[in-house]
């Protein structure tokens, strides 16, 4: 019994949708941009955490040391600077190292090697390259390297990496902001015309419900329909996301991978590995939206 | 059975559409009820069928007590009350079949029964030929009693018609009480909302005359009289 009048109720539904096919399309339309404007607001998300990644990968001070410093006075600076909280890594590179790293960087350049053979000897000094634990910790980390007083240290360099990682922060913040915006406004906008299309539905169908009434129809049998076109409006609209967007990733994967080269960023498997959380997400989000429109509108409007 | 014990009803501000109304309708009779317009026939028609509820008395039909009936309720008294209206009420796009289907559908029948009911409805109210034409196809006589077929799929106790005849010619209309007299032969309870004195006068059943909410007269074998 349960089953048969779900059977109906669903069939109803499709009629409803059928009947109002333009209205239905339209509402489908919106949800579809609305998940659009929530998954473009993911992706820029995504993208600006490679970014912020990539960027922090690459902090690091060095403090160079004289060249003719003893190792054992070298380790032992080292070993001072590893026990600093905000350190998180302290690599040492020896004067041999750093020529050979030079040499591998400037292989194709003859001039620099040229040059480096008329010097006759290793012009380069030994050097304590330092990674810190947490970016936020960086002007601590400043502070207590500056404070170190030894003879051995040659000179310091200390890039101001904090501001392009604030830079990038504000950017994706000021993006995310605009993103939500956009999203929270197409939301409004699908549960008003969701609201609408359910009235529009009961408004065709008042001669039916009417009858449904006095034939003794149970309200329940009778709001189902409308109901469910909600849950279909939900499902047509996330899988036709799930195919768009994944469509749109792969045409912007080729862009993002020239923009973030020698990084590893792939949006469609990023997307793919986590579909259940994102797409389960938007579908329930999308349900509840679209059950309370068409709730308020059948308990508003069902009453013929 | 139908009882109405000291029933008022009052719409805002004072208006009273019914006033201290005591009717007793028992099993299985023809009872016409008859009144000008805005006398208090359609509120209590709309009484009976839960539509509207009463500000005072009580409301008793076949033993239950529908004077606070619950909006859960309200479609079970609705299969025990079958009810017919001056406008048709059938669905354009449905065939007479599926439009007195449609009342067991919505109510949760199986295909087999629908199958094995609607045909004889069909029959009793003489539409077994036509069963597949859509409304349009057929005279506003047969529409009308298509309605009654659809009213009558729940083998309700009573059957309520609301001025059946209104939108029908003289013959049509005759047909159609007929149809009602055959119906309440079965046993089925008969309640006739109507304005047509030569319908009420040729009956010689019970009337009952409602003036501005109150019953005047209500006569066992009685006539048109406003």
């Amino acid at each position: 019994m349960f089953l048969l009048s779900l059977g109906r109720i669903i069939k109803f539904s499709f009629q409803d949708i059928g009947r109002n096919i333009w209205l239905s399309i339209v509402t489908m339309s919106i949800l579809i941009l609305a998940l659009f404007s929530v998954n473009m607001l993911l992706t820029v998300n995504v993208i600006s955490q490679a970014a912020i990644g990539a960027v922090k990968e690459k902090i690091d001070v060095n403090i160079y040391i004289k060249p003719d410093t003893e190792e054992s006075k070298i380790m032992a600076l080292k070993a001072q600077i590893s026990g600093l909280s905000q350190v998180k890594d302290v690599r040492y590179i020896s004067k041999q190292e750093a020529l050979e790293s030079f040499k591998d960087k400037h292989q194709n350049d003859p001039e620099v090697m040229e040059s480096l053979k008329e010097i006759g000897k290793n012009p380069l000094t030994p050097s304590l390259v330092i990674k810190p634990k947490d970016v936020d910790q960086y002007q601590e980390l400043i502070v207590n390297l500056n404070s170190i007083k030894d003879d051995i240290i040659e000179s310091r360099n200390f890039d101001d990496h904090k501001l392009m990682i604030d830079k990038i922060n504000g950017i994706t913040d000021r993006v995310s902001e605009a993103g939500m915006v956009i999203s929270f406004t197409f939301i409004i906008i699908t549960l008003l015309l969701v609201y609408n299309s359910i009235r529009v539905a009961i408004y065709t169908h008042r001669r039916e419900i009417k009858i449904m009434r006095l034939v003794g129809a149970s309200n329940w049998f009778i709001r189902a329909p409308y109901l469910f076109s909600g849950i279909i409006y939900t499902v047509v609209g996330v899988s036709a996301i799930v195919v768009i967007y994944y469509f749109f990733l792969n045409l912007l994967q080729p862009y993002i991978e020239t923009f973030f080269i020698d990084y590893d960023i792939n949006l469609a498997a990023h997307f793919r590995d986590n579909f259940i959380n994102i797409f389960g997400l938007q579908f329930l989000v999308g349900i509840v939206v679209n059950m309370a429109a068409s709730l308020i509108a059948v308990s508003k409007y069902s009453k013929v | 059975m139908i009882k109405f014990i000291n029933v008022t009803k009052i719409y805002p501000p004072d208006i009273k559409a019914l006033d201290q109304v005591n009717l007793h309708i028992k099993p299985g009779e023809f009872v016409s009820i008859v009144g000008q317009s805005g006398s208090g026939k359609t509120t209590l028609v709309k009484s009976l069928i839960g539509e509207e509820k009463v500000s005072k008395g009580k409301i008793i039909v076949g033993g239950w007590d529908i004077t606070n009936i619950g909006q859960r309720e309200v479609p079970f008294l609705r299969r025990q009350i079958g009810v017919i209206f001056q406008d048709f009420k059938l669905l354009d796009k449905k065939t007479l079949f599926e439009n007195v289907a449609f009342a067991l559908q919505v109510c949760g029948q199986t295909p087999k029964k629908i199958k094995a009911i609607v045909p004889q409805v069909l029959k009793i109210v003489g539409l077994e030929g036509k069963t597949r034409r859509y409304p349009r196809e057929v005279s506003g006589g047969e529409q009308q009693r298509a309605v009654i077929a659809r009213a009558l799929v729940h083998r309700p106790k009573i059957l309520l018609a609301d001025e059946p005849t209104g939108n029908l010619d003289s013959i049509n209309a005759e047909e159609i009480i007929e149809l009602l007299q055959k119906i309440n032969k079965f046993g089925t309870t008969i309640v006739l909302v109507t304005h047509n004195r030569e319908i009420v006068n040729r009956l010689k059943k019970r009337v009952i005359t409602i003036e501005n909410g109150v019953i005047v007269s209500d006569q066992a074998v009685g006539k048109y009289m406003l």
